[in-house]
């Protein structure tokens, strides 16, 4: 191997380094033996340097992509999908070291390793992981930048010192990318979360979902109020709306389920000052939008379907930000279709006859709806029920006389489930709305944190006169679960988050965690609603904004003016960083006369002086040599030579410049 | 400053080259050298005209000249004298040894143990010797003018880099071209070794260039010239080891001399290039990766560092 071709040590250092602080966060993704194969990848490498060992053959490197292969596929099931190819890349990274001989093959290495670090992004854009990325870049670019250096010391951090002062002189041409680029979809189609299921509430409801959600101390959503944020209590954040009950399960209407006349909602008359609020939901996988009700938004593409609540037709894949104004106390549906009603009022045909019998004679008692609502409320709160994060499980045929009538230990939506089906049991519509209640808010920036946790299931009953009114059984069996919050209401229990034994959030009694927490957390709704959430819909506006009037030609010459016009002033600032440096009389004088002979076709050569340069000018136009000689000695004399103090110094420039300009015109 | 001393150097560097042929750019150096105060340090293949041109070099300007052949078994006593016992008086008498002379031929100086090369070292950077507790000042001009072969290392003791810095250049004279050799065949007849040369410069005139060479302007430009040669000799990891700052300083000093002995009364960043290699390759070691030897070093200084 050449010399040249060798690779310096520190740059395998850096390599090294690099890779593996690639493969760190991928790690709780990946089978455990990928990071052996970076570990082996590591050894032997190292080892080839010190020529203890060879690096492997064609055949041998073969053998190891194949057993990657079927590694990979054992692992995961298959090929294909977002994790088993990116293991495959991360496994193929670390091979690659293997075969890196040269320089030519490091920089494979490392423009692959850029590539493997934006690889972190299809599964998370947490802020941490941005901050990460950043210092992983400037890791890989310490590595290409050691790989041009000769060899050194190991422990020479110049190498990082230079790739730092690169990225920053490159922050503002990535402003102006982010900024301006423009957001191009995917070109294909990735199948991002093949091994992630949806997350949060989803739109079929069996007793026990919204407790085992309760587990999860992820964030559903964050809201953030223009005014005063309303009581916690009032915060029923909804989400979806059950109205169709089918063996012992609770869902939505189907699109085609709904007649078409109904399927659109018809806008409220509203009065009053609505309550402003923007919310950035976390990715779920699905299509609903949560709300205060009744919620109107300004927001492109969001639907409001009839039972009033917001729809996103395209699945919420990423952060989603959207502002909402509610008017809470505007009523809903004054006038119910008979189709409604009919929906509204049905039970499957032979269900949970005890429960049914108990409404009825619930309902013989009491003279209205209304007073029937408050008896059966009266019920659940008189009567020994419990309200816990670990109910028993319940058999699949009549579940709700096994809770009413044996268990009576249930979750929001066993109370749920039993208000709806006796409410409908005795004529009275009413369905089951599923959401979040509550919320922790955040002193540090006045959002409103949903957490999984918070997860809740209530119901709507429609009463004459007043429309769909929002009726909360659990409130009846656990008051404090709508004042304090779950962790309070099940505090006896010590049930709270106790699959989730290190979230701080468990932590939050501990003055500085807690204060920690809310402080990163409102480092990330900033982080959301000001970089991940500028998406093509906010870039669109911004550009509208400048540009007035959005056309390819107009974008493509404000993004290519903006590059050039940053990288401008920092070469600009750079140059003259370097010209700064004080120059002492003359100097410049001499500089002009060199670059004059090098602009006439005199090769600069490294390391020429002056009167070389001179020389070799002579040579080239024998017939100035007089002048050029001349000129030169002045120059060398006055750069040089002690300068006679009678001499005016600025005369003596003017005339130098003069004569510099004038050789160049006659050369 | 007056055109006469540029008339004296060139008349001692054209009567040495009566006598090592086809060799003037080395001349002019080893000349520089001298009029620098410095020392030199010859390193040449055996039959090269080491010798020839160190004794030469002491004919024209007219100085006392000793040659100690360096062997392992030379003590420093050998060098420097000692004291004898004289029956007579009954009492000690010194014997000043070779180096009490004003140019001193080291001839072979790798081939003698560290203890003796130190001794001479010594003597080269004090200008004087002690002995048995008594300075004694050497004659003035004291030059060394020291040779080394670079091939037959073995049971020889190569001078540290410590040591080394102390020589203001190192010259290698190399084989004569075609035609200087046949001048030299020519005239071998004639016994040019045995030929004593016309002193060219008396001692007066050597202390009057001397004094001039201090008087030589050095512009601001040119020591940041000098300073990025530095600089870029201090990093990157090509070098090992840097140029000192007593490199520095003789750099500078032997460019005010480059100058001098072109007739002019300020120097020239020419004038730094012109005696770089003989200055500074000996005190530069390759670092790691950097596969050429000193001389490689300096070209990669010359290259690299912009003259304005």
């Amino acid at each position: 191997m050449k010399q040249a071709q060798q690779l310096p040590r520190p740059a395998l250092l850096w390599i090294i380094v690099a890779q593996a602080l690639l493969l760190l966060p991928h790690l709780p993704r990946l089978p455990l033996w990928v990071a052996g194969v970076y570990l082996l990848a590591f050894a032997w490498r190292v080892q080839a340097f010190r020529g203890r060992m060879e690096l492997p053959g064609r055949w041998l490197k073969v053998v190891l992509a194949l057993a990657a292969i079927a590694g990979i596929v054992l692992s995961f099931g298959s090929l294909f999908g977002v994790e088993p190819m990116v293991a495959f890349l991360l496994t193929a990274f670390a091979l690659k070291l293997t075969e890196m001989r040269s320089r030519k093959d490091a920089y494979v290495v490392i423009f692959l390793g850029y590539f493997v670090c934006l690889t972190e992004f299809l599964f998370s854009q947490d802020l941490l992981i941005v901050v990460y990325s950043l210092l992983l870049v400037w890791v890989l670019t310490t590595a290409l930048v050691a790989v041009h250096r000769p060899a050194g010391r190991l422990r020479d951090l110049r190498p990082l010192r230079k790739a730092g002062v690169m990225l920053l002189q490159a922050v503002p041409l990535m402003l102006v990318l982010f900024f301006l680029f423009p957001r191009i979809g995917p070109l294909w189609s990735v199948p991002i979360k093949s091994h992630t299921a949806q997350t949060g509430m989803s739109d079929r409801l069996r007793p026990g979902d919204v407790s085992r959600l309760s587990q999860s101390t992820e964030v559903a959503f964050r809201a953030q109020f223009d005014g005063e944020i309303p009581a916690v209590s009032q915060l029923y954040w909804r989400g979806m709306v059950l109205s169709s009950l089918e063996d012992s399960t609770w869902r939505s209407l189907r699109y085609f389920e709904i007649p078409a006349q109904e399927r659109r909602a018809p806008r409220l008359d509203t009065e009053g000052d609505p309550l402003r609020y923007s919310i950035i939901m976390a990715p779920t996988q699905q299509n609903w939008l949560f709300a205060l009700r009744y919620a109107q938004t300004a927001r492109p593409g969001v639907m409001e379907l009839n039972d009033y609540r917001l729809y996103s037709p395209a699945i919420i894949e990423n952060e989603y930000r959207y502002e909402v104004q509610s008017w809470p106390d505007t009523p809903i549906e004054k006038e119910l279709s008979p189709w409604r009603r009919g929906v509204e009022t049905s039970l499957p045909a032979v269900d949970n006859p005890r429960t049914r019998a108990l409404a009825g004679r619930l309902y013989e008692t009491t003279d209205t709806p209304r007073e029937f609502v408050a008896a059966v409320l009266d019920y659940f709160s008189n009567e020994s029920f419990f309200y816990t994060l670990q109910p028993p499980l319940l058999g699949d045929t009549d579940m709700m006389d096994q809770f009413v009538f044996d268990s009576r230990r249930g979750f929001c939506e066993h109370y749920a489930y039993a208000f709806a089906v006796m409410m409908r049991s005795a004529g009275i519509p009413a369905r089951i709305v599923g959401g979040y209640l509550g919320g922790e808010i955040n002193p540090v920036n006045r959002t409103v944190i949903v957490h999984q946790f918070d997860a809740h299931a209530w119901n709507e009953v429609w009463l004459e006169g007043e429309g769909w009114v929002r009726v909360d059984p659990t409130a009846a069996v656990s008051p404090d679960r709508i004042l304090y919050g779950l962790e309070r209401a099940v505090a006896a229990e010590g049930s709270f988050l106790s699959d989730s034994p290190l979230s701080p959030l468990r932590y939050r009694g501990i003055g500085w965690i807690n204060s920690m927490r809310l402080r990163y957390d409102a480092l990330t709704y900033r982080w959301q609603s000001w970089v991940t959430g500028f998406d093509g819909q906010a870039q669109f506006d911004l550009l509208r904004g400048v540009l007035g009037e959005i056309s390819v030609s107009r974008s493509l010459g404000l993004l290519l003016g903006a590059g050039v016009l940053t990288m401008g002033i920092v070469s600009l600032f750079l140059f003259r960083g370097a010209r700064a440096r004080r120059r002492p009389v003359f100097e410049e004088e001499l500089l002009r006369f060199q670059r004059a002979l090098w602009r006439r076709g005199l090769a600069p050569i490294a390391g020429e002086t002056p009167g070389q340069l001179t020389e070799r000018a002579v040579l080239r136009w024998p017939q100035q040599a007089e002048t050029l000689r001349a000129l030169y000695r002045a120059l060398e004399r006055s750069v040089y030579a002690p300068l006679p103090t009678s001499q005016d110094g600025n005369r003596l420039r003017r005339e130098l410049r003069k004569r510099i300009r004038g050789i160049q015109f006659s050369l | 400053m007056s055109p006469g001393k540029k008339a004296l150097i060139d008349a001692a560097v054209d009567e040495v080259a009566t006598v090592l042929l086809g060799k003037e750019s080395q001349l002019r150096l080893a000349i520089c050298c001298l009029l620098a105060s410095g020392h030199l340090l010859i390193e040449d293949l055996p039959g090269m005209g080491k010798t020839t041109l160190s004794h030469a070099l002491a004919q024209v300007l007219g100085l006392s000249y000793k040659r100690v052949q360096f062997t392992s078994d030379l003590l420093p006593a050998d060098i420097l004298g000692l004291s004898i016992y004289h029956r007579n008086d009954h009492s000690f008498h010194f014997h000043p040894g070779p180096i009490f002379t004003q140019v001193l031929l080291a001839d072979e100086i790798n081939r003698s143990t560290p203890r003796t090369q130190s001794a001479l070292l010594e003597a080269m950077a004090e200008g004087q010797v002690t002995l048995e507790g008594e300075t004694r000042a050497l004659p003035t001009p004291f030059f060394v003018i020291a040779t080394q072969n670079p091939l037959e290392q073995s049971g020889t003791y190569p001078l540290p880099e410590s040591q080394l810095d102390r020589f203001l250049m190192r010259i290698e004279l190399g084989y004569p071209d075609a035609g200087a050799e046949r001048a030299m065949l020519r005239g071998s007849g004639e016994g040019t070794q045995k030929r004593t040369l016309k002193r060219c410069i008396d001692e007066a005139a050597l202390a009057a260039i001397r004094a001039a060479v201090d008087e030589v302007h050095v512009s601001d430009s040119l020591l940041d010239y000098i300073q990025r040669i530095a600089a870029r000799s201090r990093q990157g990891g090509e070098f090992a080891v840097g140029l000192s700052p007593r490199g520095v300083l003789a750099l500078l000093r032997s460019a005010k001399t480059w100058a001098l002995m072109d007739d002019r009364d300020h120097a020239l960043p020419d004038d730094v290039q012109a005696v770089l290699p003989a200055v500074t390759a000996h005190r530069l070691q390759p670092g790691g990766g950097f596969s050429g030897d000193g001389l490689a070093l300096v070209a990669l200084l010359r290259r690299d560092v912009d003259v304005v």
